[in-house]
Formats: structure tokens, sequence, C-alpha cells
């Protein structure tokens, strides 16, 4: 049996007993169990994801005043090892962790293809997790001054790159090869979808990420640091995957949640849904960014193809709010929480992409401040985790077996959107400085209100995060199998949380929607 | 409420999962090197169009060595293919002597590109040639290394006296017919 192969043991057993939400130590250091390994992927992204806002928040807030309480190296590492740990530790592990434990549920899968491997790849993004975080902490961040400790960080990265790339291979498989019989790709719920799509291109990009720190640890390790590992050009080579048109290939399978969570909780078909899957697919193209590096390329952000696809990429956002808006008016909306951060999302996501488009726009010279730049990133990288917090409440009581405290969520609402406006819209209003010489004089305070905004963001990760466990809880509303009475796809046909197997015998899929086509 | 209890679905011929998850891990492979070398041709044409050599004085790259390398991957392209067919048909014997050849041609390979790297006479340190050359190859290298540890896994499971089919096919799929 080769090392990618399911233990036959994991086979089919619907009638088995559904395991432990919050599984034993030797459970989870053994298990190829999708739900488990997504699980891990859930609870460890989020803890990552409040020490990045918090890194975020220091690192701009430094920016505050005369008095620095941090050396000018020292919060520069900080500001750029939380963009990078922002996506390869929060965002990129979130969706992968849900792709994980959902993708297969959604295609009506018994589990992921590859199980070894995915947990395989999970115990790797967190070693190597840790041993970035360890690195950068100890003067290994870009252009740190400890020769050993950067290139600590360098490996680190290679090795999460690796493993987050092996997880992506375990979820595209999974819906690619193990759909259930009727289910085309075009009746694939659309978080699956997203993920098909937000994977195939990380899938495209990541690996000339690890093409760059490849060449910059050589050079580092071997040549002195004097050309792709000098100190001050370390983070240039890597930083395109923080800006534009790279960032949006992180929201991708955002895109999907909203449209499943909207779905459900509006009790609607989504109308037009080929049209949506166009968009999703048009949004995964237009993100690709791995050819706009500006230390190969410096020109690249003056070259029409960046700036159309910056414009562009309104159309597909515009595309996504006119079918979630038809579905709000042919639905009856259930004010849950879910839907609250759904729509949160989608506000985040289309402030991030007009913020693209105006700096797509060379007259308005707002690429001269790298300010506006970041407040986008802060935009969208909001966006992504309103996102994945819609897609943690919307899918916990199937995942915990309870229901979570949706007064949490409804909080969360208010401290991601907030955080999100806060944090990246400032920014942005800093960077059209240079156009409007009054705005000089409030730089400060609106970084300090970006800095706040950010530590908002933290709040809004932890609330996620204890939105989760209060569904694990003693006591927990007990979820049934549709945990919302509305659910339209194969996911909400399994018990909560599904057995091993996940499934017993399901029926043919006849439309993107099976559980309404039952009901009728 | 209560589960959805739906009615058993036909047996369905899905795409292989190895074959596509294969699929999945070679592009991203192939990125890696479309990442490299791009980068290696745009320093490349920064430098010639400098009005200097791209290859640092007294270094040439002989081609003699890398065809030979291209040849020998492309011969073990066959006789893995000849290993895949061998497992199909459970037939052991010629499973162990495809692997073997396959891992024997990998070999040849390194031994090649290291005498390369020999003959090549140029120093990692040399500047951004150095380092991007070392980079790519060294790279193919790592990717070789993988790609024979996997064919010696298969080969000691085969010894170990698994049938081929169970250590390369996707029989354990609980999910596949």
């Amino acid at each position: 049996m080769a090392l990618t192969d399911t233990r036959p043991e994991t086979g089919t057993d619907a009638s088995a007993v559904a395991p432990s939400v919050v599984p034993s130590p030797l459970t989870i250091f053994g298990t190829g169990d999708h739900k488990a390994v997504g699980t891990f992927y859930v609870l460890a992204a989020l803890v990552f994801g409040i020490a990045g806002w918090v890194a975020a928040s220091l690192s701009l807030g430094h920016e505050v005043g005369s008095n620095p309480f941090l050396s000018g190296s020292t919060a520069m590492q900080l500001g750029q090892t939380s963009n990078l740990g922002l996506i390869l530790l929060v965002i990129v592990p979130l969706f992968l962790g849900l792709g994980t434990y959902i993708v297969p549920l959604q295609v009506g899968a018994s589990t992921v293809a590859f199980p070894r491997a995915a947990a395989a790849a999970m115990w790797t993004w967190l070693l190597s997790s840790g041993v970035f975080i360890v690195a950068s902490f100890i003067d290994g961040g870009f252009g740190g001054s400890r020769e050993k400790s950067v290139s600590l960080t360098l490996m680190a990265l290679g090795g999460l790159i690796i493993a987050l790339l092996l997880g992506t291979v375990c979820v595209l498989t999974t819906a690619v090869t193990l759909r259930t019989p009727g289910m085309t790709l075009d009746r694939v719920p659309m978080f699956t979808f997203s993920m098909l799509v937000g994977g195939a291109i990380w899938l495209l990009t990541l690996p000339v990420l690890l093409a760059n720190l490849l060449l910059i640890w050589v050079d580092h390790r071997y040549n002195g640091g004097t050309t792709f590992g000098a100190g001050a050009i370390q983070f240039e080579q890597v930083s395109w995957i923080t800006h534009e048109p790279q960032i949006y290939a992180f929201l991708i399978p955002g895109l999907g949640i909203v449209a499943d969570v909207i779905a459900t909780l509006t009790g609607a078909r989504l109308g037009q849904r080929n049209i949506l899957l166009l968009a999703i697919g048009a949004f995964g193209v237009l993100s690709v960014g791995a050819w706009a590096q500006p230390a190969i390329y410096p020109s690249a952000s003056d070259d029409l193809l960046w700036q159309a696809m910056g414009i562009l990429m309104l159309l597909p956002v515009l595309l996504l709010f006119g079918g979630v808006a038809k579905a709000f008016k042919d639905g009856k909306p259930s004010l849950k929480s879910p839907l609250g951060l759904a729509v949160a999302s989608l506000l985040l996501t289309l402030l991030a992409v007009l913020a693209g488009a105006l700096l797509a726009i060379t007259p308005l010279e707002l690429r001269a401040s790298e300010l506006f730049a970041t407040g986008q990133f802060v935009l969208a990288i909001a966006a992504a985790l309103s996102a994945a917090a819609a897609g943690i409440g919307y899918w916990g009581p199937k995942m915990t077996g309870g229901h979570s405290a949706d007064g949490l969520g409804k909080l969360n609402v208010l401290v991601l959107l907030g955080g999100g406006a806060l944090g990246g819209l400032s920014l942005c209003v800093v960077g059209f400085s240079h156009r409007f010489t009054g705005l000089d004089g409030a730089h400060d305070a609106l970084v300090g209100v970006s800095s706040i905004g950010c530590l908002l963001l933290a709040l809004g990760g932890a609330l996620a995060l204890l939105g989760l466990l209060s569904g694990a809880r003693k006591g927990a509303p007990e979820a049934a199998a549709d945990a919302w009475g509305t659910g339209q796809t194969l996911e909400w046909a399994c018990p909560s949380p599904p057995p091993t197997g996940n499934f017993g015998d399901l029926a043919v899929v006849r439309s993107p929607e099976p559980l309404l086509d039952e009901e009728a | 409420m209560t589960a959805h209890v739906l009615p058993p679905a036909p047996a369905v011929q899905r795409p292989r999962v190895l074959v596509v998850g294969t699929a999945f891990a070679a592009a991203a492979s192939f990125m890696v090197f479309v990442g490299l070398i791009g980068i290696y041709l745009a320093a490349r044409a920064d430098v010639i169009a400098s009005g200097t050599a791209w290859l640092p004085k007294g270094v040439s790259i002989p081609l003699q060595q890398p065809n030979t390398m291209f040849i020998t991957l492309i011969m073990s392209v066959f006789t893995m293919q000849w290993a895949v067919a061998a497992i199909a048909k459970n037939d052991r014997v010629n499973a162990y002597l495809a692997m073997g050849l396959t891992l024997m041609l990998g070999i040849a390979t390194i031994v090649m590109t290291t005498y390369l790297w020999y003959l090549m006479e140029l120093d990692i340190a040399s500047g951004i040639q150095g380092v991007l050359i070392y980079t790519i190859t060294g790279a193919h290298i790592v990717m070789l290394v993988v790609a024979m540890i996997f064919v010696a896994l298969m080969g000691l499971r085969a010894l170990g006296g698994l049938p081929p089919l169970l250590f390369f096919g996707t029989r354990w799929l609980p999910s596949m017919p």
C-alpha cells in the first residue's frame, strides 16, 4: 500500500459512531480523517491570525508619533512577517482547512483524496509555521542581521509553501475525481467550485514564490547575499503576493463561501448560477500575479495588462453582488450571524477591488505611496477573514455537532466589518496625501486608526475561534443533519458531525441543489 | 430535524485519483521551474543588455552532458511506463526490472549533472550567473531524488510482498468502485 493510499480500516461505514469533535492527541497525531485534519487547520490558523493582526497593528502603531517604540529594522521585519504570515499562516490554511473538511462532504465523497498526504501536509505546515515564527523573532525576518536565522526563515517558508501545495492537491483531486454520480462540475456547490478555481491559481502561483525563496536562500547561503539574497531586496522579491493582482487569489474561496451561505440562509436557489460560476472563474484568472514581480519587472504596474486586470476585477465582483441581491429578493433571509459575516465579506471585497481599480489608474499616482497598497492589502485580507468566519459559523454546527453562540457571531460582524474598514480605508486615505496637502497633518491619526482596525481584526479572529469552540461545548444545542433547516447541498445530508465514511448511499444528483430536489 | 435519507446511487466510473493528483502535483513542480527559468531569462537579458557577456570569463557550458541527461531522462519515461504497465498486470519480475532501470537512469542523470558542474568551472559565488545556474540545476536534482525515493519505496513494497496493484493503484480508496 502506497503512502498516498487510504488505510483499509478507514473505508466507508456510515453506521460507525461519529468521532469526537475535539479528538484525543493520539487520534489527531495519527489520523488521516479529513474532518480532524480540516478542524486542526482551522483552529491553528485562527490562533496564528490573532497573532498576525496584533503584529500588523504593532508595526503600524510604531509609525505613530515621534517616539517609535520599535527599532526601524524590527518594525520593518514585523510588518513584512505579518503580511506574509497573514496569507500563508492564516488565510490560505483557513480556506484549505475548510476545504479539507467540507469539499468531500459537498461532493458526496467518503474521504478526501490522499488522506495521509493531507495529514502530512497539515503537520508539515504547522511545523514550518512554528519554525517561521520562531526564526522571525530571532532577527531572522527578511533583511535580518542573523544569517542563520534568515536561512531558517527562508527554509520554513519553503516548507510551508510545499505543505500548502500538497494540501491543495488533495482538495482539488477530491473535487475532480470523487464527486458523487450526477454531480457534474457545473453542479458542484459554490464553495467547492471556488476552491477548485482558487486552488488551481495557488498551484500555478505559489510555486513561483517558492522559486523566489530558493534563489534568495541560495544567494544568501552560498554567495554572501550579494544578488537575490541582499538584505535590502529580499522582501521586495516576494512582495508580489501581498499586492494586486495576486492578493485577490487568496479571496477566491471566500466568494464561494459567501454564495453558499447566502443561498442557504435566504432559502433561495442562486439565480443565474452559471454566470456566478463564470464570475468566480474570471476572478481567478484576473488574480494571477506571479508575472508582476517588481524586483524582476520593475515597470509591471505601468503595463496595460496589470492596469486592465485591476480595473476589470470589478466586473466579477459586481456580478456576484447581483446574484446575491437576487437571492435576497427571492428568498426569506434568516438573520443569522453567518449571513451577516458573508455580507460583510462581500462589502470588504468590493472595497478592496475598488481600491485596486483606483490603484490601477495611473493619473491618480497612488502607486507613489506604499500606504495605499497596504490599505488595499488590509481590506482584502479582512474580506477573506470575514468569509472564513462566515464559513466557520455556517459549517460550525456540522463540524462540532452543536450550534454556536449566535450572539458572538453577530458581534463579530461589527468587529470584522469595522476592523477591515478602519484598518484598510484609513491607509487608503493616507495614500492620497501627496495630492491633498491637508492630509499630511492627519497622517499619524489615520495610521493610528488603521492600527486600531488591525487590533479589531485580531479580535474578530478570536471571536470566530470562540464561536467554533462554543458549538463544541457541553450543553450546546444539538445540531441536526441539516443544521439550518434550509440546506441545499450534500454536506447537510450527513449527520452532524459526520461519521467515518460520511454518507450512506446517495441518490444521483440532478441539480446544484440536491436537497431541494429531494424535498420537492 | 432528521437527516435526509436518499435512495442509493448506481456505481460510477470516476477519473483515476492518482493520475489527477499526479497531474496537479506535476503542474505545481512545473511552475517552480517556470518561475526559476523566467527569472534566469530576465537576469540574462539585463546582463546582455548592459553590454557584457552572460557567462563570466573562462566559464563555458558544454552541450554534450546536458544532451546526454536529456536523452537519459526521456529513456526513464519509457522505463517508468514499463513499470506501471507491469504493475497493472501484477507482473512482479518486469516491475522490479523496470523500476531498477528507472533508478539507474536517475542516478546516471545525477552523475552527469555533477560532471557538468565540474566541467563548467563556475563558482557559485561568482555572481548572479552562478546562483541562478546552480539553483535551477540543484532544484532539478532535488526533484529527481524525490521521484527516485518514490520509485524505491514502490520497489521495497514489492519486495516486501504486497501485490503490485495494491502499492500503486487506488484499490484501498473506499469510494472507488
